[in-house]
């Protein structure tokens, strides 16, 4: 067996609409190790949340399909595995939690029979040891084990998601999926989950996909980042390596936009434009037309993940050697 | 009559409550302060302090139970409905979902200028296109666009939509509620240059009413916290960033995920517990089950606002001990 929790290779994505195909996913690598946590970090439409399904083997078809491309989960390809077998993956290799915790619980179950019923899914008999089982798991979440024949409209926003994510580890999956776990949350809450997200990983010795658009958020928690572009991975590193030593333009225009990192009452320096069509992609770099550095060599071809220094980037300026972005001049 | 000072806006002691199967629900509970011409206000809070229902006061939307609005030196509190119409003009709102506050039938070029028909500004259909063209082109939209509806557009282009619907009777004040939380952060940041820029050309005034302190930061000149319908610390933007008191404000600000990565990055202070109930409150600190610093003062009574430096105000019965 590898090292690796999951290995994406080369995954393509396509939605096939009456308008036209929108390329979602173009051909991406990811590599998440034992006890990882890997931030996904992109804007809306960049194709983080079919990244995800895919793993699930969820995403919608129709118009869905996943066209070219392998996910080995612990050792196993999971776009090869019939239907059956997938059901077993779900919840015990990998489990996925997201934004909206109230439309991900069920509003008429009480929430220790919701954690009951995924152990149940997954092998437990007894419905004793189950609804044991739930109220272990709530107070692994910080929710006292008293509460568990509470529905979920009588639980705040934060206790939801402590919810859903008891629900997500009660069968101690191996890789766990967070899509925007805090973007429907206060701050205050959003620290305490986040906080509660790294205490999990140490202890379940889970590893993690954290999908989100705060920059904020991934410097809290994750060991390595990964920035997507218009369905495709334009920069990945070691937090630090891409925090501190950002190489994509794209991501320094990400953390230009960030009001908090200006001086008050400056201007901010957004991004241009808009991102591309997805039905309609440029020919070569997709991030070209938004670009404060691009030369006609950006439009031509699109541009390889390739290790510039210190890690991953796919733009096409660091083949001169003395190209650096401002950021770091 | 030139007005004496150059106050636009002034809440006084303004109360909502709302009456729940429960008991008496405070929203807004005693909030007062003053906005000059030309600035901006951050109203900042949690879900669930406040911070909405004091807009919706401001304009009138909610009748408030207590307290008075004036309003560029007019007690607009009671007035009515009718009289409230000619004020419309000069108060506006631009709304956190630009997709669920304009309708989805109207086009573009109907969005905008319903204001303007509706109230009579300009007439003539030539005259109104284009005053709704002019608008566009002050929020950045492009003209071929006038035709289009809401759906074929990104969220981005949607808020410049809402924002030129609230241009266009060229009011003095803007109550923006979340205005760029549904946003990306690279088109939120296009919106919020885009809103001072209108500040800047147009003299306008904003109370912005938000969760999210960096936005704030950036965005405003004072800045109010708000807990369970009441303020309980305001002080100019830089002041209360550098120098916060309230342990509330300290917590909220600690909370904020800051996207550096480095040796020295503060640590963060997590707050214990959650928001409780704004029903039926005791008179005590509404803080206290949550502060850190709790003690028998806290629940003796619900500590007043009180200046303890130039233009800073704080409402904790401990202040002097933490400065």
């Amino acid at each position: 067996m590898t090292e690796n929790i999951l290995e994406i290779r080369d995954l393509v994505v396509h939605y096939e609409t009456d308008e036209g195909c929108v390329q979602a996913v173009n051909n991406i690598n990811v590599i998440i190790g034992k006890k990882t946590i890997l931030g996904l970090v992109g804007e809306t439409g960049a194709g983080k949340t079919t990244t995800a399904l895919s793993i699930l083997n969820l995403v919608p078809n129709p118009p869905g399909i996943i066209k070219s491309g392998s996910i080995i989960l612990n050792g196993v390809d999971v776009l090869k595995l019939p239907p059956k077998k997938m059901e077993e993956v779900r919840g015990n290799d990998v489990a996925m939690i997201f934004q909206d915790p109230m439309t991900a619980l069920n509003p008429v179950m009480t929430i220790g029979e919701q954690i009951a019923e995924s152990v149940m899914i997954h092998g437990e008999r007894s419905k004793e040891k189950a609804l044991n089982r739930a109220r272990e798991m709530l107070e692994q979440v910080g929710i006292p084990a008293s509460r568990s024949g509470d529905y979920p409209h009588q639980l705040s926003g934060g206790m939801r998601q402590r919810v859903v994510i008891a629900i997500a580890l009660a069968c101690n999956p191996k890789l766990l999926i967070a899509d925007e776990p805090t973007t429907a949350l206060d701050v205050t809450i959003q620290a305490q989950i986040l906080e509660l997200i790294k205490e999990l990983n140490r202890k379940f010795d889970t590893s993690m996909l954290l999908i989100t658009h705060d920059l904020g958020v991934i410097a809290d928690v994750c060991d390595r980042v990964a920035v997507m572009y218009a369905g495709r991975i334009v920069e990945e590193g070691t937090l630090e390596e891409v925090f501190n030593d950002t190489l994509h333009p794209y991501t320094e225009g990400l953390f230009n936009s960030l009001p908090n990192l200006r001086k008050r009452g400056e201007e901010l320096v957004p991004i241009k434009g808009m991102m591309p069509d997805p039905m309609n992609l440029p020919k070569g770099c997709a991030f070209a037309p938004r670009c404060p550095y691009t030369i006609d060599e950006c439009t031509e071809a699109v541009p390889e993940l390739k290790k510039i220094g210190s890690h991953l980037v796919a733009c096409r300026r660091y083949e001169d050697k003395n190209f650096r972005l401002r950021r770091n001049s | 009559m030139e007005k004496p000072n150059n106050v636009l806006l002034e809440v006084q002691d303004l109360k909502k409550y709302f009456d729940t199967p429960k008991g008496k629900l405070h929203a807004v509970d005693g909030v007062s302060f003053t906005v000059e011409r030309g600035k901006t206000l951050g109203l900042v809070g949690e879900s669930g302090c406040g911070k909405s229902t004091a807009g919706r006061c401001i304009l009138k939307l909610l009748q408030p139970t207590a307290g008075r609005i004036i309003f560029d030196g007019e007690d607009i509190t009671n007035y009515s409905n009718r009289k409230m119409r000619r004020l419309r003009t000069e108060m506006q709102m631009i709304f956190q979902d630009p997709f669920s506050s304009l309708n989805p039938r109207q086009n573009v070029m109907q969005i905008i200028s319903e204001p303007i028909y509706e109230h009579k500004l300009i007439r003539g259909r030539k005259e109104i296109e284009k005053r709704t063209l002019e608008l566009m082109e002050t929020v950045g939209l492009a003209s071929r666009l006038i035709n289009t509806y809401p759906h074929e557009l990104d969220g981005g282009r949607r808020q410049r939509i809402g924002i030129a619907r609230a241009l266009a009777l060229k009011p003095k004040l803007i109550i923006c509620d979340e205005p760029v939380s549904a946003l990306d952060v690279s088109i939120q940041a296009q919106i919020l240059n885009l809103m001072k820029r209108l500040q800047k050309d147009f003299g306008l005034t904003y109370v912005f009413i938000t969760h999210d302190l960096s936005v704030v930061k950036y965005f405003s000149d004072d800045i109010a916290v708000m807990y369970l319908g009441q303020v309980v610390e305001k002080a100019p933007a830089d002041e209360l960033f550098e120098n916060p008191l309230h342990p509330y404000t300290k917590k909220l600000l600690s909370a904020i995920p800051l996207p550096i990565v480095a040796k020295d990055k503060p640590k963060r202070s997590l707050i214990k517990g959650e928001i409780t109930s704004p029903i039926n409150l005791p008179d005590e600190c509404r803080f206290n089950k949550r502060c850190d610093f709790r003690s028998e003062v806290c629940l003796e009574r619900n500590p007043e606002l009180q200046e303890v430096s130039p233009n800073h105000f704080v409402a904790c019965a401990r202040v002097q001990e933490f400065m």
